[in-house]
């Protein structure tokens, strides 16, 4: 028990009618990265704030460290949180924000002056102790923000999608660096985004969220590489998913046909897969255009077709292939290619039988 | 974009003499300003300076006003019971604008009606009220006897208590009104922060919400006492004879000594005192406002 350091057990959450969150059961050992990802409103935000204390889940039981707090008020979970919009006081100064906590605790004056100068270190905001909020850069405020959550050593933090306000290059800077504090710090981080690369970047494991319920959980490229369902295959990186109409199995040849085209697939998987299969996925990586340089392989699923779309991604480019009044299928391919690509060219891709994932629902 | 540049000349001078036009708006209500304000409080400094028998110029009223023991009694009294208005209406309106900025809950449509509607009725009405119920046979007293808890009437009304009770329950919604949009403009998620940084209930009040209610606290002081010094009705029904407030001592003056410059002085005194309040008060905000950067 003891090294399991968040545990919820059939957690529900409603408010009036609305089902936020719906029997959500995780466990979080001690010193894991995890992140709570999905979009607006699917409850990811609810199931943080139950583990904080702010909001009383309706039925089901919250465990930090082994006790059971699921009523206990946040003041006495002994937990961090960083905020979206930081809620540093505007009041106070730096060091004042940042040794707030352990001035809570009641700590001697000494302490806690040496653990704002860690705290400030281990973000490094050295020399800003005096200065106010208001007259810190987002990236300062984000980070003393941080250095507040952690100051007081909780051994869970919690993060509220606090990467989100900063700019781009900002963001992906401060997505090294948490992941770098969290490890150096053995702290467990609970951290909430809508960001499906953040959490790919930082966690150890990614919990994914549709409708209040977990869709799935799992190490970030478990994920990425073999999605449940075809939400998560949506929402994690790009994906072609097509719906599935009929199936075929004769021997060791396995086929599907794609709902409202003529087009069939052969695929890999075994039967039961195969029976229950109603969408099928194909990450864009894995559709490979055909030329002289690039030939398919024997078993490959070959299609003529025509460039309907080029958006240029910088290092990449994204293909839109029209292979069928029906269907267009996203290709990813490098951008040192653009030269001989042109809006209207026929072309023709290959597909690799293991690359397509069936999906159930 | 092309269709803006090309409108650009045509419209940059239409622009300058709509800009001049902008304040034609402003004159029906800068004339009243002047016939119905700047006008009267001209006469009346004009007036201040006249001697009541002869009417020439003189400094009479002005020295009278200063060195009369029932004068500076007066003043002094206004000062007393402004403030202790201003404190209790604060002290009061703290707990319920609170609850209305924060609470969620349905019973705050119902709090927030209760707050706003003592303003509906009249001031004199509930001045009234309030004698009904704290007069020597009003209803508290009569109810006091009755049980046996006092044997004569307790000095309720007619008196600074009385004063003091119903000039707060007039002033009080203002009060509610200021805490109110200042608790209202504090991040809750500060209060969420303190909280999850081990804060008690008590101790986000005292080192997170209420240091950054402070402006809140100074306007609701300002509008109380301000209030409270130039109410009349009140002191006048509440007070009775033996209470005299500037205000009701400036009708005094007029209505039964017809001494027209004695009057000016008195409001004169009472207009910069609430002016200087005003000036203190809101000087201070403003510097509470840049550094809480609120």
């Amino acid at each position: 028990m003891s090294d399991i350091d968040i545990e919820l057990v059939s957690v529900c959450k409603t408010f009036g009618d609305f089902r936020a969150v719906n029997d959500v059961s995780l466990s979080v050992p001690k010193g894991e990265f995890v992140s709570l990802l999905g979009p607006s409103g699917c409850g990811k935000t609810t199931t943080l704030n139950m583990i904080a204390g702010f909001q009383e889940p309706t039925s089901g039981e919250i465990r930090i460290r082994g006790n059971c707090q699921t009523r206990t008020p946040p003041e006495k979970r002994n937990i961090g949180l960083v905020f979206q919009n930081y809620a540093l006081f505007p009041h106070m100064t730096v060091a004042e924000n940042v040794g707030f906590g352990l001035r809570m605790k009641g700590a001697p004056r000494a302490e806690i002056d040496q653990a704002v100068k860690a705290a400030l270190k281990s973000v490094h905001l050295e020399g800003l102790d005096a200065r106010y909020p208001k007259e810190l850069s987002g990236g300062q405020q984000q980070r003393t923000a941080l250095a507040r959550a952690i100051a007081p050593k909780p051994s869970v933090l919690l993060l509220d999608e606090p990467l989100s306000n900063l700019d781009l290059k900002l963001r992906e800077a401060m997505r090294v660096e948490l992941k770098e504090i969290q490890e150096k710090l053995g702290m467990t981080f609970v951290y909430v985004t809508h960001d499906q690369e953040e959490a790919m970047a930082m966690s150890d494991r990614v919990v994914v969220m549709a409708g209040g319920v977990i869709a799935q959980q799992g190490r970030p490229e478990a994920i990425y590489n073999s999605p449940a369902t075809s939400f998560v295959a949506d929402f994690i990186g790009k994906s072609n998913i097509l719906p599935v109409a009929v199936k075929q199995a004769a021997g060791d040849r396995r086929e599907i046909s794609i709902g409202g085209t003529p087009l069939t697939l052969r695929v890999e998987g075994d039967a039961s897969t195969l029976a229950t299969a109603k969408f099928c996925c194909i990450r864009p990586e894995d559709v490979r255009v055909v030329d002289n340089g690039a030939q398919p392989l024997p078993d490959d699923n070959v299609f003529d077709g025509t460039i309907a779309k080029i958006v240029n991604l910088g290092a990449h480019l994204d293909l839109w292939v029209s292979v069928d009044p029906g269907m267009t299928i996203k290709a990813l391919v490098r951008s040192n290619r653009s030269g001989t690509l042109k809006t209207g060219q026929p072309i023709t891709v290959s597909i690799g039988a293991k690359a397509i994932r069936l999906l159930d629902r | 974009m092309s269709a803006v540049v090309t409108e650009m000349p045509a419209a940059a001078p239409k622009g300058r003499r709509s800009s001049l036009g902008g304040y034609v708006p402003l004159v029906p209500p800068l004339t009243v300003l002047l016939i119905f304000f700047a006008i009267p409080i001209g006469m009346m400094i004009g007036i201040s300076f006249q001697d009541p028998k002869t009417a020439a110029w003189s400094l009479v009223s002005y020295e009278k006003f200063f060195t009369d023991n029932l004068m500076i009694a007066g003043l002094l009294r206004t000062l007393v019971m402004s403030g202790l208005v201003a404190i209790c209406v604060t002290v009061m309106a703290y707990p319920v604008g609170y609850f209305l900025a924060r609470s969620t809950s349905r019973w705050r449509a119902v709090v927030f009606a209760l707050a706003i509607a003592p303003e509906l009725a009249g001031v004199v009405l509930r001045t009234y009220g309030w004698l009904i119920i704290l007069e020597d046979r009003g209803f508290i007293n009569d109810a006091l006897i009755w049980s046996g808890i006092v044997l004569s009437p307790l000095p309720l009304a007619k008196n600074l208590f009385g004063v003091v009770v119903g000039l707060t329950h007039v002033v009080l919604p203002f009060g509610i009104l200021a805490i109110m949009t200042s608790i209202q403009g504090i991040d809750p998620n500060l209060e969420k922060a303190a909280q999850i940084l081990g804060a008690s209930r008590l101790s986000v009040l005292r080192h997170v919400v209420f240091p950054l209610s402070v402006p809140g606290i100074v306007s609701s002081l300002l509008i109380s006492f301000t209030m409270a010094a130039s109410a009349y009705a009140t002191p006048a029904l509440l007070g009775g004879a033996r209470f005299k407030v500037l205000a009701t001592m400036i009708y005094e003056q007029i209505m039964f000594y017809t001494n027209w410059p004695m009057a000016a002085v008195m409001a004169l005194v009472l207009l910069v005192l609430m002016l200087a309040f005003s000036f203190a008060g809101t000087r201070a905000e403003t510097r509470l406002h840049k550094k809480l950067n609120v």
